[in-house]
């Protein structure tokens, strides 16, 4: 299970992921962890070169430039797509330093993609979600409906700059693949791989989750990720309570907190069932309607001839 | 559909109680389909319209969505009902016919001075084009909605090339509709048209600009309401001068229209002059209405019966 088949990796059927925040020691002998390096490494000619002078957008003038800080690590970035938070948590009467790893979390229905007026974002059959720079406008939408704001914009790149660049857009919005090609080469996730104490694993959604619930039973600790936004496909397991993590973590842009978050899409889903449900209500009412009609007309003629006759 | 001329008032009921209906419910709800689609650009924060009063909300994404699934409730519904309602009772008078084309060109050219309007049925040839392109539009949008709202519910990770198909199909119809809707709209803004105008508030227009503009409509209604052709004796100067039609009448009619003499009526026809020979400029509209007619026509009779019912 540690070390996922090449079939799985190749991405069939859906996959998951584990973080194992009893095992992740944040790297701390290195400068920087060594799943924050590696995928910077294998994203850094992700964004192409920023056209110069970025298109001031109108009227609101915000360019989110990350171009010139690409080296950032301690955040969520264009240029970084996971960071390693570290959280000093009273437990059991010591202080305990716990490090949380965290990315984009592929909810099993993610509003960032299903809400994408484009659909340059969206999920795939293997649970990642990804964005598609050459669609992608810009618009932060996926930003805002997402509960940890995890897409990250990067102005003067992308389609919109040959459209209406002042107008419409504003750049193109960027996050974890899942490593969405390693996978289909047969390779792991960069941060996967890398990770020196294996704290992180990806493997078929039901085993992944199996051994989240083994783990976490056998360290009489916690679980995120099963519920919230509607429930992920990255299940962190963690021997302090995550709301003992979160109160250590501000939100704050490029840095996630770790709450119970709800899905708030799911406001809307009984109006959606409404809708897939309008064209019966349609037909009901028209073909009523028709023959009520069509019978009382009918009902009027004969009055009318047995009137005249 | 209860047309009917309205003797005494010097009305004619165009559109049916059902017709009106339709119509206000399909233009509401699809203005705020129009509008929160345009939010969900995303355009309502950029542009500050969410600083406006009474729209803070329009910035929100998950809120618009909610109204906009509404709304299309109420769209979809009207307009499968309008489809079935309609085509179950045989009403086809909005459906193109052959040579609305050349005749629609032929009656733009008059609007700009450039020779004289065909006689019309019920509706204008290009109202005729225009509903049909109109009931497209609104087809493509409630299909590639509905293809978008089940992605949204029940399936986030189905097939791109679907989800790109309903995406696209969406916002260009959504820019075909803007533009149809315009078009509508912008439609009045020719005096010729205007008198239609109080037909889809009260149902009804003047007598004698449907005689004037729409002799075919009211031939057609006479035919179906007396069974044979009207001998109508209308005061002297006023509306039609020799109505006392004969069987030929509508025939010679359509021969007018250029075109529609290939199904084997056609020939020389006598020309027809619906209206006694009034002057031509726009204002004889605004005429006033015929006097009623003496009460001891079968029409009088037929009218008051209906008042008293």
């Amino acid at each position: 299970m540690s070390r996922p088949g090449r079939a799985i990796a190749a991405g069939e059927g859906r996959l998951a992921t584990l973080i194992d925040l009893s095992l992740c020691d944040g790297c701390t002998d290195r400068a920087i962890p060594a799943c924050v390096a590696v995928c910077k490494e294998i994203n850094k000619d992700k964004i192409p070169p920023i056209h110069e002078p970025i298109p001031v957008p109108w009227p609101r003038k915000k360019v989110e430039d990350w171009s010139r800080r690409r080296e950032v690590f301690d955040r969520l970035t264009p240029y970084n797509f996971i960071y390693v938070h570290r959280a000093e948590v009273e437990a059991g009467g010591r202080t305990r330093t716990v490090f949380v790893p965290r990315r984009c979390m592929h909810c099993d229905n993610p509003a960032c993609a299903t809400i994408c007026p484009f659909s340059a974002n969206h999920k795939y059959e293997n649970g990642a979600v990804v964005i598609d720079p050459d669609l992608c406008f810009g618009g932060a939408k996926c930003k805002s409906v997402c509960p940890w704001e995890i897409p990250q914009r990067q102005s003067g790149v992308g389609i919109y700059l040959h459209i209406l660049p002042n107008l419409a857009g504003n750049g193109v919005m960027y996050k974890c693949d899942l490593c969405r090609e390693r996978l289909a080469a047969g390779k792991l996730p960069g941060c996967i791989e890398a990770c020196p104490r294996q704290a992180m694993l990806i493997g078929p959604r039901k085993g992944i989750f199996a051994q989240t619930d083994e783990r976490a039973k056998a360290m009489g600790g916690y679980i995120y990720g099963k519920k919230e936004n509607g429930g992920t496909s990255t299940l962190y397991v963690s021997p302090v309570p995550f709301a003992a993590l979160n109160a250590t973590m501000k939100k704050q842009p490029g840095r996630p907190d770790m709450k119970a978050e709800r899905r708030r899409m799911a406001d809307t889903d009984r109006m959606g069932k409404a809708v897939l449900q309008a064209p019966l209500y349609g037909i009901a009412a028209g073909v009523v309607g028709a023959f009520v009609s069509l019978s009382r007309r009918k009902d009027r003629r004969k009055g009318g001839e047995r009137e005249h006759g | 559909m209860g047309e009917r001329i309205l003797w005494k008032e010097g009305l004619v009921v165009r559109h049916g109680v059902v017709e009106i209906a339709e119509h206000w419910a399909i233009a509401i709800s699809g203005l705020i389909l129009l509008v929160t689609g345009i939010f969900e650009l995303p355009m309502a924060n950029r542009y500050y319209i969410t600083s406006l009063p009474g729209l803070g909300w329009s910035g929100d994404f998950i809120k618009s969505l909610y109204i906009h699934y509404a709304a299309s409730v109420v769209f979809i519904a009207a307009s499968v009902f309008h489809l079935l309602y309609h085509g179950i009772r045989g009403e086809r008078g909005m459906l193109p016919k052959r040579g609305d084309i050349g005749t629609s060109i032929q009656v733009i050219k008059s609007f700009f001075g450039k020779g004289e309007e065909p006689p019309f049925q019920k509706y204008l040839p290009e109202q005729r084009l225009a509903y049909a392109g109109m009931a497209v539009i609104i087809a493509m949008l409630i299909l590639s909605g509905l293809v978008k709202t089940y992605k949204n519910l029940y399936a986030p990770d189905m097939p791109l090339t679907l989800v790109l198909w309903a995406t696209w199909i969406h916002n260009i119809f959504f820019v075909l509709f803007i533009l149809a809707l315009a078009a509508h709209i912008g439609a009045l803004a020719l005096k010729p048209n205007r008198p239609m105008f109080r037909g889809i508030f009260t149902g009804t227009v003047r007598l004698d600009y449907a005689r004037r503009r729409h002799p075919l409509w009211i031939a057609e209604m006479d035919l179906e309401e007396m069974g044979r052709w009207p001998e109508v004796r209308l005061p002297e100067g006023n509306v039609s001068e020799g109505r006392e039609a004969e069987a030929g009448d509508l025939d010679s009619l359509h021969a007018e229209i250029p075109n529609d003499g290939e199904d084997g009526r056609g020939g020389p026809a006598p020309k027809m002059r619906p209206v006694a020979e009034e002057p031509s400029e726009l204002d004889k509209y605004e005429s006033p209405p015929v006097p009623p007619l003496s009460p001891d026509t079968d029409a009088g009779d037929r009218e008051k019966e209906q008042r008293d019912a």
